[in-house]
């Protein structure tokens, strides 16, 4: 059986680019902003690897647009924004999200989770 | 932080990525490491594990951005063809040549002189055998070479021997060199990182 840290980075491989998607509903974002809109949503990427390449697909893909700007007095960064492709990515990803949580809470739900943190 | 974000640039620079947007992904990479050191955070705040392992983290980010460029003619896959074929006639030719020269030129026994006939035909032998025709080496290097054999064969065929055996040799290193065992490493390198899709 995979340890507790296995487990999560596998379980977030799935969804950590429905996560970037959501942050960036908030508005553009650049990589280490999305990283902190992330830690705000309660869920730190230490140990998980970083969201760059994550992002490059997205680009990729088409589910984002970027456009340079100038952050806070600071130099130019690239800002990541849902593109309406990345919307409806967005959207339709949720809604597996959700049936699939709802699936798996119905196969674990039953299971008296008396193991400790 | 310095030392990570040039080594990403020259991963990215052996992946063939264009100058322009490798500057720009070295700027965007820089920027944020920055901001999160001056709010005191360390450079794992920005990349997680990845912040241990710069080439794969620049190899990764840049698969995925789809901005590799095609693999950098191999210098080896280029000249290795034509050097094969050359190799393996010349030193295989070399081989056989030394084998022959040595039986012809052993003096009398049954194997020589039926090599001899197969190779030369009856009559006077021009190349090997015994007479004016012969070749020998000069002798300060033929007498030597004889008596490290221990070979009682002529100076010539020893010669073509050792340059025989000196091929084979090259030929078992060049079959080494390009067993699957020691490919080079950009080779493997473009085959993907290994390394999560999003990592």
């Amino acid at each position: 059986m995979a340890n507790t840290e296995g487990r999560r980075s596998q379980l977030l491989r799935g969804v950590l680019d429905l996560c970037l998607l959501a942050v960036m509903e908030d508005g553009p974002a650049y990589g280490y902003e999305m990283t902190k809109r992330l830690r705000g949503r309660g869920l730190s990427i230490v140990g998980e690897g970083s969201i760059y390449p994550l992002l490059g697909r997205l680009e990729r893909d088409g589910l984002v647009e970027t456009r340079r700007a100038v952050s806070n007095g600071g130099p130019p960064r690239k800002y990541y924004s849902l593109s309406s492709a990345g919307e409806h990515a967005l959207k339709a990803g949720v809604r597996e999200w959700q049936a699939t949580r709802d699936a798996v809470d119905g196969a674990l739900g039953l299971v008296k989770a008396e193991v400790g943190p | 932080m310095r030392e990570f974000v040039e080594e990403c640039r020259r991963e990215w620079r052996l992946l063939g990525v264009p100058d322009p947007i490798a500057n720009e992904m070295a700027a965007d990479l820089t920027a944020d490491l920055e901001e999160a050191e001056a709010e005191g955070g360390s450079p794992e705040d920005v990349l997680g594990n990845s912040a241990f392992d710069p080439r794969r983290f620049a190899a990764a980010w840049a698969t995925a951005r789809g901005v590799t460029g095609p693999p950098a003619p191999d210098r080896r896959s280029f000249w290795r063809p034509p050097v094969a074929v050359v190799l393996t006639v010349v030193l295989g030719a070399f081989a056989v040549l030394a084998g022959l020269a040595l039986l012809v030129g052993s003096g009398s026994s049954s194997i020589a002189v039926a090599t001899r006939r197969i190779v030369v035909g009856p009559g006077p032998i021009r190349l090997f055998g015994p007479g004016p025709g012969r070749i020998v080496l000069p002798g300060p290097l033929g007498r030597p070479l004889m008596g490290i054999v221990g070979v009682r064969g002529h100076p010539f065929a020893l010669l073509l021997l050792l340059v025989g055996v000196v091929g084979l040799l090259c030929l078992g290193l060049a079959a080494l060199y390009w067993s699957p065992w020691f490919g080079p490493r950009r080779l493997r390198r473009h085959q993907g990182p290994r390394t999560p899709g999003w990592n």
